[in-house]
């Protein structure tokens, strides 16, 4: 499967904890070269995980996870036997919850109140922490039953000790007669040196970052007092996660407010490595004159990106890539001008951003659910698949978009000029202020021939949402605010059947 | 099913009763004719769960859990939601060979199953099974479906209650001929005599038997094996022979004054009772076994039940129904968790009736029957009870007398509903048929197969007293394992 070959990668590359989950996960979004290769079980890669790791002498230096329809105490021993140190639960506490497997998860009428958001059914909810307690409490106390029969104190001592497993020799069917488990039952011939569980932390050489060279310090007055700083630096592509550390100090100290807009200044030149801003509050300002990698503004919490080319860059900035995949995953607020074209699965989940881009690969806006997304050139295949909040607007200037690249099962589109001005006018000044920080020719042509661009633009809003917002603005009309404004909406909706 | 968000708007609500003082007035059936509507609204309740226990037919706590015939029940439950009544009984007669029996009798251990039941009262699958069949009926899509092909088998089936004629429905269905026996004037068993017409008119068993000869299964009635026809001549003249003869023998009370005039088994009474309908077709004639009498009824179960409704109808002057175990819970005990057969307080249609007549529930709980007294004609004049509590003695509970709770209660007329032990011998000691530790028929269940090759037992002659689902369920399995006797394979369900 070469899941060892991975997770040796991985472990390398400084992963505290690799997971091996088994089963049923991934099986329904694999893609097609993969799928029949995703749902094994995870004994076959766990045995494979950790005898890659021992050859290698990685494994004393992460925690080894499994999961996948762990129930028992016997499955814990089994996975630990295998070389597991760490083991997930999730159907079975569920169960012991209350849950009664009715697979209407997605459906909001979980009868017994625990996957609903409908108080009615909420208030049936039975179930509570103290059954989860006992469940575990009956699943440690078979562990250590277990453990007492087979002559292990710990479970560090129990890790990967594969010579206590037996195969059953009752198996006589004839479906196993050619099956061969030598593979995972075989205990690699390694020295008394070779750790055979975690026994050290991973060493993340965190103190050679930008952002602990660099960017913290420089950014303390800003942290500790609030004055505006200008912080001019090169980067390049080893300098992963920019800006993360000194984010997380803002968050520290200020909260979830963060700063005020653009207290913090970042201005790099050269080409950034991946992640940068990632998970950053309000208050920091980035701007790559270069380009960057993926993950770029991945969990963004409230911080500006602006990347741009380099004055003298000979290239079309909106015919080509400027960021890489997986841009701004799962943000929640802030904003982003990227004069460039960004690679697949941009702002996938995203719920809050506001980005501007000039173009992007396959499966933008996945499983969107709120923010909004203004693209001012080509976009991929798949385009807004699973979309269930926030908005886009495609500028679609060939006019194939909504027949060749737009996913059409969640959203609905509209041409922009058939939006009210307001909205026209956000569109307008979101390309101004794009240009204002990139100087994107891209930008400037659209405005220099706006009505006739205008034109050209669709707009992409999801079915549901667009409904949800109609009921919310209606209960806000009857003078509801806030959260009771959500909850009459929401309920407008239940009862609709929606 | 159909609609996610049924069981949110609406309430549970069964077919609606006819009101007690005036349904006593009558032998009809108590229910009052559906509406079409409120049923589909009731389908829309079910939540198509992930789990249906409703038809799983297991056994917890000794007590049926689900449907024992496994009715797809989510099935046409969605499909009567739909609209699609006709889909729905296709779906119904797959499992259920004779639904208009149970959706009228059946005390629903699908319900007390149903997942809804875990956070409000459950769907109301019996009435919607009802519902489905009385329409297929009226409609006239219920027509007879004889076999296409015929194998020349010949099958003797003893006993036309639910099993027999669940056996011989099957049977007949897989092409062979079958002849069945009833020692009684009219074919049905149980369900003719044994429930009285209020719950489940005779029209409906005759309309039921009517279909079944149509489609070619001959019945012998007044024709009792071992005596007017031994039973070893069915073993001559049959390829095979399935017996249905239920556990017929009840319970007894042998106290003191037991062999008084007016203490009755229930059954004799009940008998009586339909039969005197059935024939004179006027209830004046055959009401004095109960009418103006005290009328005691020992036995807390179905039958003590009908027993009541069947003297109230009577005109008793007064009813007193004695029960040994305590009232049960208004609600679930912890130790009674769904989907376990709830053991919760009832108030079924024969007290409901005895206690808008005489002002209060006629069940008197933890009580037992020390004697009969009676006069000097041997009449019976009344009952001598007592309190009881349960005890743990030697490891079981046993119940203990409290002391001076002795009591005479006056009664002219007693019936013993206390349930029964098992079969008859008659049958069992001319073939030598192997009986097992409660004196059932030896058969397995799942094979149904006796000591005596080509002699198979289902139902309560096999398993002991039990549900009519349950008689269904062994009459569909044992005419399964009968046509694989005879034909090498089955393609019975």
């Amino acid at each position: 499967m070469g899941v060892g070959t991975v997770a040796a990668g991985v472990a390398k590359a400084k992963a505290d904890v690799i997971l091996v989950s088994g089963y049923d996960g991934g099986t329904g979004a694999s893609p097609r070269s993969s799928i029949q290769h995703a749902g094994a079980p995870w004994e076959l890669g766990l045995a494979e995980t950790n005898q890659t790791l021992l050859l290698n002498d990685l494994r004393s230096r992460v925690i080894l996870e499994t999961d996948g329809q762990l129930k028992t105490g016997r499955d814990v021993v089994i996975a630990c036997l295998l070389g597991a140190e760490e083991f997930g639960f999730a159907t079975a506490p569920l169960i012991t919850l209350g849950c009664l497997m009715m697979r209407v998860c997605h459906k909001n009428t979980c009868p017994v109140g625990i996957a609903t958001q409908d108080p009615r059914l909420r208030e049936k909810f039975a179930g509570g922490a103290d059954a989860v307690v006992n469940f575990m409490n009956f699943v440690a106390e078979e562990i250590r039953e277990t453990m007492a029969k087979l002559g292990f104190r710990t479970i560090n001592e129990m890790v990967g000790r594969v010579d206590k497993l037996e195969l059953r020799k009752a198996i006589n069917h004839w479906k196993a007669k050619g099956l061969d488990y030598s593979a995972i039952l075989h205990r690699p011939d390694v020295g008394p040196e070779v750790g055979t569980y975690c026994q050290m932390k991973q060493d993340h050489l965190l103190d050679r970052s930008l952002d602990n060279r660099e960017i913290l310090k420089r950014a303390m007055p800003a942290i500790e007092n609030g004055q505006a700083v200008n912080i001019d630096l090169p980067v390049i592509n080893t300098d992963r996660v920019v800006g993360t550390i000194t984010g997380a100090e803002i968050s520290r100290k200020h909260g979830p407010n963060g700063l005020p807009e653009d207290t913090v200044k970042i201005n790099l030149a050269g080409s950034a490595g991946q992640s940068l801003g990632a998970f950053c509050p309000k208050g920091m300002t980035f701007t790559v004159t270069g380009d960057t990698n993926d993950y770029l503004g991945k969990g963004l919490s409230g911080g500006k990106i602006i990347v741009r080319p380099p004055e003298d860059s000979p290239f079309v900035a909106h015919e080509n890539v400027i960021a890489g995949n997986v841009c701004f995953y799962g943000a929640t607020a802030g904003q982003a001008f990227v004069s460039g074209v960004v690679g697949e699965r941009f702002c996938v989940r995203n719920s809050g951003v506001h980005a501007v881009v000039e173009g992007l690969g396959d499966h933008g806006c996945e499983y969107m659910t709120g923010g909004l997304v203004l693209c001012l050139g080509k976009t991929g295949r798949n385009f807004g698949a699973g979309m269930s909040g926030g908005v886009a607007y495609i500028y679609d200037e060939e006019g194939d978009f909504v027949s060749t690249k737009l996913n059409t099962e969640m959203v609905k589109t509209y041409p922009l000029v058939e939006c009210d001005d307001h909205e026209i006018d956000l569109i307008k000044s979101l390309i101004t202020r794009h240009v204002e920080y990139t100087d994107s020719p891209r930008g400037i042509d659209l405005l220099n021939d706006w009505s006739s661009a205008a034109e050209k633009f669709v707009k992409i809003m999801p079915e549901d949402y667009e409904r949800v917002l109609f009921a919310l603005k209606k209960a806000e009309e009857r003078g509801l605010e806030g959260d009771d404004a959500i909850q009459a909406a929401f309920e407008e909706n239940v009862a609709a059947g929606h | 099913m159909g609609k996610p968000t049924g069981f949110l708007e609406h309430e549970r609500q069964s077919i609606p009763d006819r009101s007690p003082l005036e349904r006593i007035k009558d032998w009809k059936e108590i229910h009052e004719p559906f509406d079409e509507d409120k049923v589909r609204q009731q389908g829309s309740r079910c939540m198509d769960c992930g789990t249906p226990y409703c038809h799983t037919g297991m056994t917890l706590a000794n007590m049926a859990s689900g449907c024992p015939i496994n009715n797809l029940i989510p099935e046409w439950n969605d499909l009567v939601y739909k609209g699609k009544w006709r889909d729905a009984l296709a779906r119904l007669h797959k499992t259920n060979n004779f639904p208009e029996f149970t959706g009228r009798v059946c005390p629903a251990p699908c319900e007390g199953s149903c997942v809804l039941g875990v956070i409000e009262p459950p769907v109301t699958i019996k009435s919607i099974e009802c519902s489905i069949i009385d329409k297929g009926f009226a409609e006239g899509w219920v027509t007879p479906q004889p076999p296409a092909r015929r194998s020349g088998k010949k099958i003797a089936v003893v006993g036309s209650g639910p099993a027999g004629m669940a056996t011989a429905d099957q049977l007949n269905k897989a092409g062979h001929l079958v002849t069945v026996y009833e020692r009684a004037d009219r074919i049905g068993g149980l369900l003719l005599y044994g429930i009285p017409n209020m719950k489940l008119e005779k029209e409906i068993v005759q309309r039921r038997v009517d279909l079944m000869a149509a489609e070619g299964i001959k019945f012998v009635v007044s024709t009792e094996i071992g005596k007017d026809l031994p039973a070893k001549s069915l073993l001559e003249d049959f390829d095979s022979v399935v017996l249905c003869c239920g556990a017929t023998k009840p319970r007894d009370l042998p106290i003191e004054g037991r062999e008084l005039k007016g203490v009755h088994y229930a059954m004799e009474f009940l008998t009586i009772n339909t039969q005197g309908l059935l024939e004179l077709k006027d209830v004046t004639a055959f009401e004095t076994a109960a009418n103006s009498k005290d009328v005691v009824v020992i036995g807390g179960g179905d039958t003590g039940t009908d027993c009541v409704g069947t003297s109230v109808r009577h005109g008793c002057k007064s009813i007193t129904q004695l029960e040994i175990m305590p009232r049960p819970p208004e609600e679930r005990a912890d130790d009674n968790p769904w989907p376990e057969w709830p053991k919760v307080y009832k108030m079924d249609y024969g007290q409901e009736e005895a206690k808008e007549v005489f002002g209060e529930d006629p069940r008197n709980y933890l009580t037992m029957t020390k004697k009969f007294s009676g006069d000097d004609q041997g009449n019976l004049k009344g009952v001598i009870i007592c309190d009881i509590e349960w005890k743990m003695e030697d490891g079981r509970y046993s119940p203990v007398e409290v002391q001076g709770s002795e009591r005479e209660i006056p009664a002219q007329a007693a019936f013993l509903a206390m349930g029964f032990l098992g079969p008859e011998d008659t049958i069992a000691e001319e073939l030598g048929l192997a009986r097992d530790s409660r004196s059932n028929v030896q058969a397995d269940y799942g094979r149904f197969s006796t000591n005596i090759e080509g002699v198979f037992a289902a139902g309560d002659m096999r398993r002991g007293q039990s549900l009519v689902v349950w008689a269904i369920n062994e009459g569909r399995a044992a005419a399964r394992e009968c046509d694989r006797y005879l034909m090498g394979e089955t393609s019975l369900p």
